[in-house]
Protein backbone atom coordinates (compact mmCIF):
# COMPACT_ATOMS: atom_id res chain seq x y z
CA UNK A 1 0.00 0.00 0.00
CA UNK A 2 1.30 3.39 -0.92
CA UNK A 3 2.05 6.01 1.71
CA UNK A 4 -0.79 8.39 2.62
CA UNK A 5 -1.29 11.60 0.71
CA UNK A 6 -0.80 14.92 2.39
CA UNK A 7 -3.87 17.09 1.92
CA UNK A 8 -4.30 20.66 3.02
CA UNK A 9 -7.59 22.41 2.32
CA UNK A 10 -8.14 26.03 3.30
CA UNK A 11 -11.25 28.16 2.78
CA UNK A 12 -10.53 31.65 1.56
CA UNK A 13 -12.41 34.28 -0.42
CA UNK A 14 -15.47 32.05 -0.86
CA UNK A 15 -13.50 29.22 -2.40
CA UNK A 16 -11.57 26.29 -1.02
CA UNK A 17 -7.93 25.88 -1.92
CA UNK A 18 -6.75 22.28 -1.88
CA UNK A 19 -3.12 21.19 -1.97
CA UNK A 20 -2.28 17.53 -2.32
CA UNK A 21 1.06 15.76 -2.21
CA UNK A 22 0.83 12.16 -3.40
CA UNK A 23 3.44 9.55 -2.74
CA UNK A 24 3.93 7.52 -5.90
CA UNK A 25 6.85 6.24 -7.97
CA UNK A 26 5.34 7.38 -11.31
CA UNK A 27 7.54 5.08 -13.41
CA UNK A 28 7.22 5.93 -17.08
CA UNK A 29 8.11 2.49 -18.39
CA UNK A 30 10.91 4.06 -20.44
CA UNK A 31 13.61 3.89 -17.82
CA UNK A 32 16.17 1.09 -17.55
CA UNK A 33 17.60 -0.22 -14.31
CA UNK A 34 21.28 -0.88 -13.58
CA UNK A 35 21.18 -4.26 -15.33
CA UNK A 36 19.68 -2.71 -18.47
CA UNK A 37 16.17 -4.09 -18.05
CA UNK A 38 13.18 -1.81 -18.55
CA UNK A 39 11.56 -0.70 -15.32
CA UNK A 40 7.86 -1.52 -15.79
CA UNK A 41 5.48 1.41 -16.06
CA UNK A 42 3.73 2.32 -12.83
CA UNK A 43 1.89 5.60 -12.79
CA UNK A 44 -1.32 7.21 -11.57
CA UNK A 45 -4.00 7.07 -14.21
CA UNK A 46 -6.89 8.92 -12.65
CA UNK A 47 -7.40 11.34 -9.79
CA UNK A 48 -10.76 12.23 -8.29
CA UNK A 49 -11.56 14.77 -5.59
CA UNK A 50 -14.94 14.85 -3.88
CA UNK A 51 -16.50 17.28 -1.42
CA UNK A 52 -19.38 15.93 0.68
CA UNK A 53 -19.85 13.12 -1.87
CA UNK A 54 -19.95 15.46 -4.86
CA UNK A 55 -17.12 15.24 -7.35
CA UNK A 56 -15.27 18.54 -7.65
CA UNK A 57 -12.31 17.43 -9.76
CA UNK A 58 -11.38 14.56 -12.02
CA UNK A 59 -8.11 14.22 -13.86
CA UNK A 60 -6.62 11.71 -16.23
CA UNK A 61 -2.88 11.43 -15.75
CA UNK A 62 -0.15 9.64 -17.62
CA UNK A 63 3.53 8.80 -17.36
CA UNK A 64 4.56 12.43 -17.97
CA UNK A 65 3.63 13.43 -14.42
CA UNK A 66 6.58 13.56 -12.03
CA UNK A 67 7.37 11.29 -9.11
CA UNK A 68 5.50 12.17 -5.89
CA UNK A 69 3.08 14.51 -7.72
CA UNK A 70 1.90 17.77 -6.23
CA UNK A 71 -1.60 18.95 -7.12
CA UNK A 72 -3.29 22.20 -6.22
CA UNK A 73 -6.81 23.30 -7.16
CA UNK A 74 -9.67 25.55 -6.00
CA UNK A 75 -13.37 24.80 -5.87
CA UNK A 76 -16.40 26.78 -4.77
CA UNK A 77 -18.99 25.90 -2.18
CA UNK A 78 -16.93 24.37 0.61
CA UNK A 79 -17.32 25.28 4.27
CA UNK A 80 -14.88 25.09 7.12
CA UNK A 81 -14.99 21.66 8.75
CA UNK A 82 -16.15 19.91 5.57
CA UNK A 83 -14.16 16.97 4.29
CA UNK A 84 -12.39 16.74 0.96
CA UNK A 85 -11.58 13.24 -0.24
CA UNK A 86 -8.92 12.68 -2.88
CA UNK A 87 -8.55 9.31 -4.61
CA UNK A 88 -6.05 8.09 -7.14
CA UNK A 89 -5.87 4.86 -9.12
CA UNK A 90 -2.77 3.72 -10.98
CA UNK A 91 -2.22 1.51 -14.01
CA UNK A 92 -1.71 -1.56 -11.81
CA UNK A 93 -5.15 -1.07 -10.31
CA UNK A 94 -3.82 0.13 -6.94
CA UNK A 95 -5.96 2.75 -5.25
CA UNK A 96 -5.46 5.17 -2.45
CA UNK A 97 -7.97 7.47 -0.83
CA UNK A 98 -7.28 10.12 1.78
CA UNK A 99 -9.31 12.91 3.30
CA UNK A 100 -8.54 16.36 4.54
CA UNK A 101 -10.62 18.75 6.64
CA UNK A 102 -11.16 22.28 5.36
CA UNK A 103 -9.90 24.91 7.73
CA UNK B 1 22.54 48.46 6.55
CA UNK B 2 22.37 49.35 10.19
CA UNK B 3 22.24 45.67 11.10
CA UNK B 4 25.46 45.11 9.22
CA UNK B 5 27.15 47.97 10.96
CA UNK B 6 26.04 46.67 14.33
CA UNK B 7 27.35 43.23 13.53
CA UNK B 8 30.73 44.66 12.64
CA UNK B 9 30.78 46.69 15.81
CA UNK B 10 30.09 43.64 17.93
CA UNK B 11 32.86 41.66 16.29
CA UNK B 12 35.23 44.55 16.74
CA UNK B 13 34.20 44.95 20.33
CA UNK B 14 34.77 41.25 20.94
CA UNK B 15 38.24 41.34 19.51
CA UNK B 16 39.01 44.45 21.44
CA UNK B 17 37.53 42.89 24.56
CA UNK B 18 40.00 40.04 24.36
CA UNK B 19 42.80 42.61 24.18
CA UNK B 20 41.52 44.47 27.19
CA UNK B 21 41.31 41.28 29.21
CA UNK B 22 44.79 40.30 28.20
CA UNK B 23 45.90 43.81 29.07
CA UNK B 24 44.39 43.55 32.52
CA UNK B 25 46.49 40.49 33.16
CA UNK B 26 49.76 41.73 31.76
CA UNK B 27 49.13 45.42 32.56
CA UNK B 28 50.56 46.23 29.17
CA UNK B 29 47.81 46.89 26.59
CA UNK B 30 48.69 45.97 23.04
CA UNK B 31 46.60 48.79 21.60
CA UNK B 32 46.03 51.28 24.42
CA UNK B 33 42.90 53.36 24.12
CA UNK B 34 41.36 51.21 21.39
CA UNK B 35 38.02 49.45 21.93
CA UNK B 36 36.35 48.19 25.07
CA UNK B 37 35.24 44.86 26.45
CA UNK B 38 32.05 43.49 24.93
CA UNK B 39 29.07 43.62 27.25
CA UNK B 40 27.30 40.42 28.24
CA UNK B 41 24.28 41.46 26.17
CA UNK B 42 26.45 41.91 23.10
CA UNK B 43 28.01 38.51 23.55
CA UNK B 44 24.60 36.90 24.11
CA UNK B 45 23.27 38.43 20.87
CA UNK B 46 26.21 37.07 18.97
CA UNK B 47 26.46 33.66 20.64
CA UNK B 48 23.46 31.88 19.12
CA UNK B 49 24.95 28.62 17.92
CA UNK B 50 23.43 25.29 18.90
CA UNK B 51 25.89 22.46 19.15
CA UNK B 52 25.47 18.85 18.11
CA UNK B 53 25.05 17.88 21.76
CA UNK B 54 22.24 20.49 21.92
CA UNK B 55 24.23 22.85 24.09
CA UNK B 56 23.17 26.42 23.38
CA UNK B 57 19.52 25.54 22.71
CA UNK B 58 17.24 28.21 24.21
CA UNK B 59 14.15 27.16 26.19
CA UNK B 60 10.89 27.14 24.27
CA UNK B 61 8.46 24.91 22.42
CA UNK B 62 6.33 24.77 19.29
CA UNK B 63 3.69 22.42 17.94
CA UNK B 64 3.36 20.92 14.49
CA UNK B 65 0.09 22.78 13.86
CA UNK B 66 1.61 26.13 14.84
CA UNK B 67 4.49 25.28 12.55
CA UNK B 68 2.06 24.56 9.72
CA UNK B 69 0.52 28.03 10.01
CA UNK B 70 3.93 29.68 10.12
CA UNK B 71 5.15 27.56 7.25
CA UNK B 72 2.26 28.59 5.02
CA UNK B 73 2.93 32.23 5.84
CA UNK B 74 6.72 32.40 5.56
CA UNK B 75 8.21 29.34 3.90
CA UNK B 76 5.81 27.99 1.26
CA UNK B 77 6.79 30.40 -1.48
CA UNK B 78 10.27 28.88 -1.75
CA UNK B 79 9.99 25.39 -0.24
CA UNK B 80 6.44 24.38 -1.21
CA UNK B 81 3.51 23.64 1.07
CA UNK B 82 4.91 20.30 2.18
CA UNK B 83 8.61 21.12 1.89
CA UNK B 84 8.55 19.10 -1.32
CA UNK B 85 9.21 21.87 -3.86
CA UNK B 86 12.12 21.52 -6.22
CA UNK B 87 11.60 24.86 -7.93
CA UNK B 88 13.73 27.26 -5.90
CA UNK B 89 15.88 24.95 -3.80
CA UNK B 90 16.37 21.19 -3.55
CA UNK B 91 13.45 19.58 -1.72
CA UNK B 92 13.58 19.51 2.07
CA UNK B 93 11.30 16.52 2.46
CA UNK B 94 11.12 13.14 0.80
CA UNK B 95 13.20 10.07 0.06
CA UNK B 96 13.06 8.44 3.49
CA UNK B 97 11.25 5.30 4.61
CA UNK B 98 10.07 4.04 8.04
CA UNK B 99 12.90 1.52 7.78
CA UNK B 100 15.44 4.39 7.65
CA UNK B 101 14.06 5.80 10.90
CA UNK B 102 14.67 2.40 12.52
CA UNK B 103 18.20 1.92 11.21
CA UNK B 104 19.37 5.52 11.37
CA UNK B 105 20.90 5.21 7.92
CA UNK B 106 19.03 6.38 4.82
CA UNK B 107 19.12 3.49 2.37
CA UNK B 108 18.50 5.70 -0.66
CA UNK B 109 21.60 7.77 0.19
CA UNK B 110 23.81 4.71 0.44
CA UNK B 111 22.40 3.34 -2.80
CA UNK B 112 22.67 6.64 -4.66
CA UNK B 113 20.72 7.77 -7.69
CA UNK B 114 17.87 9.34 -5.69
CA UNK B 115 17.47 13.07 -5.37
CA UNK B 116 18.87 14.06 -2.00
CA UNK B 117 16.69 16.01 0.37
CA UNK B 118 17.51 17.85 3.56
CA UNK B 119 15.67 15.35 5.73
CA UNK B 120 17.59 12.50 4.09
CA UNK B 121 20.98 14.02 4.82
CA UNK B 122 20.34 15.52 8.24
CA UNK B 123 22.33 13.70 10.91
CA UNK B 124 21.99 16.23 13.76
CA UNK B 125 18.71 17.87 14.68
CA UNK B 126 20.67 20.84 16.02
CA UNK B 127 21.78 21.62 12.47
CA UNK B 128 18.22 22.05 11.28
CA UNK B 129 17.19 24.14 14.29
CA UNK B 130 20.29 26.32 14.15
CA UNK B 131 20.00 26.89 10.41
CA UNK B 132 16.37 27.97 10.57
CA UNK B 133 17.18 30.14 13.57
CA UNK B 134 20.10 31.99 12.01
CA UNK B 135 19.30 32.05 8.32
CA UNK B 136 15.56 31.78 7.72
CA UNK B 137 13.44 33.22 6.22
CA UNK B 138 15.93 34.15 3.58
CA UNK B 139 14.60 37.68 3.15
CA UNK B 140 14.51 38.32 6.92
CA UNK B 141 16.92 36.11 8.83
CA UNK B 142 16.93 36.11 12.65
CA UNK B 143 13.37 37.42 12.80
CA UNK B 144 11.88 34.18 14.15
CA UNK B 145 11.42 33.73 17.88
CA UNK B 146 12.77 30.59 19.54
CA UNK B 147 9.22 29.18 19.83
CA UNK B 148 8.64 29.78 16.12
CA UNK B 149 11.85 27.96 15.25
CA UNK B 150 10.72 25.01 17.41
CA UNK B 151 7.34 25.02 15.64
CA UNK B 152 8.86 25.12 12.15
CA UNK B 153 11.33 22.38 13.01
CA UNK B 154 8.45 20.29 14.37
CA UNK B 155 6.46 20.86 11.17
CA UNK B 156 9.35 19.73 8.97
CA UNK B 157 9.92 16.66 11.12
CA UNK B 158 6.22 15.87 10.83
CA UNK B 159 6.31 16.21 7.05
CA UNK B 160 9.16 13.74 7.07
CA UNK B 161 7.01 11.30 9.12
CA UNK B 162 9.54 11.48 11.94
CA UNK B 163 7.11 12.88 14.53
CA UNK B 164 3.27 12.54 14.74
CA UNK B 165 0.78 15.33 13.90
CA UNK B 166 0.15 16.14 17.56
CA UNK B 167 3.82 16.53 18.42
CA UNK B 168 5.12 19.51 20.38
CA UNK B 169 8.84 20.06 20.02
CA UNK B 170 10.75 21.74 22.83
CA UNK B 171 14.25 22.04 24.23
CA UNK B 172 13.34 19.10 26.51
CA UNK B 173 12.60 16.55 23.79
CA UNK B 174 15.05 17.54 21.05
CA UNK B 175 17.30 14.67 22.13
CA UNK B 176 14.44 12.18 21.67
CA UNK B 177 13.92 13.47 18.15
CA UNK B 178 17.64 13.17 17.47
CA UNK B 179 17.32 9.46 18.27
CA UNK B 180 14.70 9.14 15.51
CA UNK B 181 16.48 11.03 12.73
CA UNK B 182 16.63 8.86 9.62
CA UNK B 183 20.29 9.62 8.93
CA UNK B 184 21.55 9.89 12.53
CA UNK B 185 24.10 7.13 11.88
CA UNK B 186 24.96 8.38 8.44
CA UNK B 187 27.69 10.81 9.37
CA UNK B 188 31.08 9.49 8.28
CA UNK B 189 34.48 11.09 8.18
CA UNK B 190 36.21 8.18 6.50
CA UNK B 191 35.47 9.11 2.93
CA UNK B 192 37.03 11.05 0.09
CA UNK B 193 36.15 14.53 -1.01
CA UNK B 194 35.42 13.10 -4.45
CA UNK B 195 34.09 9.69 -5.34
CA UNK B 196 36.98 7.49 -4.29
CA UNK B 197 34.94 4.30 -3.91
CA UNK B 198 34.37 4.69 -0.22
CA UNK B 199 38.02 5.27 0.62
CA UNK B 200 39.43 8.52 1.96
CA UNK B 201 41.58 10.38 -0.55
CA UNK B 202 43.94 11.39 2.23
CA UNK B 203 44.82 8.79 4.83
CA UNK B 204 47.90 10.02 6.61
CA UNK B 205 48.44 8.38 9.97
CA UNK B 206 51.12 9.31 12.45
CA UNK B 207 53.65 6.48 12.39
CA UNK B 208 55.24 5.61 15.70
CA UNK B 209 57.44 2.59 14.88
CA UNK B 210 58.78 0.62 11.91
CA UNK B 211 58.04 3.56 9.66
CA UNK B 212 59.98 2.56 6.59
CA UNK B 213 63.26 4.03 5.38
CA UNK B 214 64.63 7.16 7.03
CA UNK B 215 63.98 10.20 4.87
CA UNK B 216 67.08 11.34 3.02
CA UNK B 217 67.80 15.07 2.86
CA UNK B 218 68.68 15.87 -0.73
CA UNK B 219 69.03 19.64 -0.58
CA UNK B 220 69.41 22.37 1.98
CA UNK B 221 69.80 26.11 2.19
CA UNK B 222 73.40 27.18 1.42
CA UNK B 223 75.23 28.74 4.35
CA UNK B 224 75.43 32.19 2.80
CA UNK B 225 71.66 32.31 2.42
CA UNK B 226 70.81 31.31 5.97
CA UNK B 227 69.67 34.24 7.98
CA UNK B 228 68.70 36.35 5.00
CA UNK B 229 65.11 36.19 6.27
CA UNK B 230 65.87 36.25 9.97
CA UNK B 231 65.98 33.30 12.33
CA UNK B 232 63.41 30.77 11.11
CA UNK B 233 63.24 29.17 14.54
CA UNK B 234 61.55 32.28 15.85
CA UNK B 235 59.15 32.36 12.93
CA UNK B 236 58.15 28.70 13.11
CA UNK B 237 54.73 27.74 14.31
CA UNK B 238 54.82 25.79 17.54
CA UNK B 239 52.81 22.90 16.10
CA UNK B 240 53.15 20.83 12.97
CA UNK B 241 56.08 18.88 11.64
CA UNK B 242 58.18 21.76 10.27
CA UNK B 243 61.20 22.69 12.37
CA UNK B 244 63.73 25.29 11.35
CA UNK B 245 67.45 25.00 11.99
CA UNK B 246 68.65 27.49 14.55
CA UNK B 247 71.00 30.17 13.29
CA UNK B 248 72.79 30.47 16.62
CA UNK B 249 74.55 27.15 16.34
CA UNK B 250 72.82 24.40 18.23
CA UNK B 251 72.01 21.09 16.66
CA UNK B 252 72.07 22.27 13.11
CA UNK B 253 71.36 19.75 10.44
CA UNK B 254 74.55 18.94 8.59
CA UNK B 255 74.51 20.70 5.28
CA UNK B 256 74.06 18.20 2.55
CA UNK B 257 75.56 18.95 -0.80
CA UNK B 258 73.12 17.98 -3.49
CA UNK B 259 74.44 15.15 -5.61
CA UNK B 260 75.98 16.51 -8.79
CA UNK B 261 74.08 15.54 -11.88
CA UNK B 262 75.74 12.59 -13.55
CA UNK B 263 77.52 13.84 -16.66
CA UNK B 264 75.72 12.81 -19.81
CA UNK B 265 77.48 10.00 -21.58
CA UNK B 266 77.12 11.68 -24.90
CA UNK B 267 77.11 15.44 -25.63
CA UNK B 268 74.41 14.83 -28.23
CA UNK B 269 72.25 13.16 -25.58
CA UNK B 270 72.79 16.13 -23.30
CA UNK B 271 71.72 18.32 -26.17
CA UNK B 272 68.56 16.25 -26.66
CA UNK B 273 67.71 16.62 -22.97
CA UNK B 274 68.38 20.34 -23.08
CA UNK B 275 66.34 20.90 -26.23
CA UNK B 276 63.39 19.04 -24.73
CA UNK B 277 63.32 16.10 -27.14
CA UNK B 278 63.17 13.63 -24.28
CA UNK B 279 59.80 14.96 -23.12
CA UNK B 280 58.16 13.00 -25.93
CA UNK B 281 60.84 10.66 -27.29
CA UNK B 282 63.01 7.93 -25.82
CA UNK B 283 65.68 5.81 -27.39
CA UNK B 284 63.91 2.47 -27.49
CA UNK B 285 60.30 2.85 -26.41
CA UNK B 286 57.60 4.63 -28.34
CA UNK B 287 55.98 7.24 -26.15
CA UNK B 288 54.14 10.33 -27.30
CA UNK B 289 56.45 10.38 -30.27
CA UNK B 290 58.29 7.54 -32.00
CA UNK B 291 61.39 5.96 -30.44
CA UNK B 292 64.72 7.14 -31.89
CA UNK B 293 65.47 3.54 -32.79
CA UNK B 294 62.31 3.40 -34.89
CA UNK B 295 63.26 6.58 -36.72
CA UNK B 296 66.77 5.29 -37.32
CA UNK B 297 65.42 2.01 -38.71
CA UNK B 298 62.99 3.79 -41.03
CA UNK B 299 65.60 6.09 -42.58
CA UNK B 300 68.61 3.78 -42.49
CA UNK B 301 68.63 3.29 -46.28
CA UNK B 302 67.75 6.91 -47.06
CA UNK B 303 70.84 8.96 -47.88
CA UNK B 304 68.92 12.27 -47.75
CA UNK B 305 67.44 11.49 -44.35
CA UNK B 306 69.73 13.84 -42.46
CA UNK B 307 68.56 16.99 -44.24
CA UNK B 308 64.96 15.80 -44.35
CA UNK B 309 64.85 15.20 -40.61
CA UNK B 310 66.63 18.45 -39.84
CA UNK B 311 63.90 20.32 -41.72
CA UNK B 312 61.27 18.30 -39.90
CA UNK B 313 62.63 19.05 -36.45
CA UNK B 314 62.95 22.72 -37.31
CA UNK B 315 59.44 23.19 -38.66
CA UNK B 316 57.54 20.41 -36.90
CA UNK B 317 55.38 17.77 -38.52
CA UNK B 318 52.48 15.42 -38.19
CA UNK B 319 51.17 12.25 -39.75
CA UNK B 320 54.28 10.13 -40.26
CA UNK B 321 54.05 8.42 -36.87
CA UNK B 322 50.48 9.18 -35.92
CA UNK B 323 48.18 12.08 -35.28
CA UNK B 324 50.03 13.72 -32.42
CA UNK B 325 51.91 16.65 -34.00
CA UNK B 326 55.56 17.37 -33.37
CA UNK B 327 56.01 21.03 -32.46
CA UNK B 328 58.56 23.08 -34.45
CA UNK B 329 61.98 23.61 -32.83
CA UNK B 330 62.95 26.69 -34.80
CA UNK B 331 65.35 27.96 -32.13
CA UNK B 332 67.90 25.17 -32.50
CA UNK B 333 71.20 26.13 -34.04
CA UNK B 334 71.99 24.51 -37.36
CA UNK B 335 74.99 22.76 -35.88
CA UNK B 336 73.14 21.43 -32.87
CA UNK B 337 70.35 20.26 -35.13
CA UNK B 338 72.80 18.31 -37.26
CA UNK B 339 74.40 16.78 -34.17
CA UNK B 340 71.00 15.73 -32.86
CA UNK B 341 69.76 14.21 -36.10
CA UNK B 342 73.00 12.34 -36.67
CA UNK B 343 72.80 11.03 -33.12
CA UNK B 344 69.19 9.95 -33.60
CA UNK B 345 69.96 8.20 -36.85
CA UNK B 346 72.75 6.27 -35.15
CA UNK B 347 70.38 4.88 -32.50
CA UNK B 348 70.22 1.11 -32.54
Amino acid sequence: MADPMRIRATARDGAVNVKVLMSHEMETGQRKDASGKLVPAHYIRSVTATHQGKTVLTAQWGPAVSKNPYLEFDFKGGQKGDKVVVTWEDNKGEKRSDEGVIN
Amino acid sequence: MSRWNNAKLVVFALAAGACVQAAAQTAKPLYPGVGRAATNAEIAAWDIDVRGDLKGLPPGSGSVSRGETLWEAKCTSCHGSFGESNQMFPPLIGGITPEDIKTGRVAALAKGGEQRTTVMKLSRISTLWDYINRAMPWNAPKTLTADEVYALTAYLLNQGNIVPDSFVLSDKNMAEVQARLPNRNGLTRDHGLWDTRGKPDVSAKACMKNCGPEPRITSSLPDHARGSHGDFVEQNRLFGPVRAVSLSGGAAVAAVTPPAAAPAADPAQALAVKAGCMACHTAKQRGIGPAFAEIAAKYRADSGAENKLMAKVKSGGQGVWGNIPMPPFANLQEQDLRTLVRWILKTE
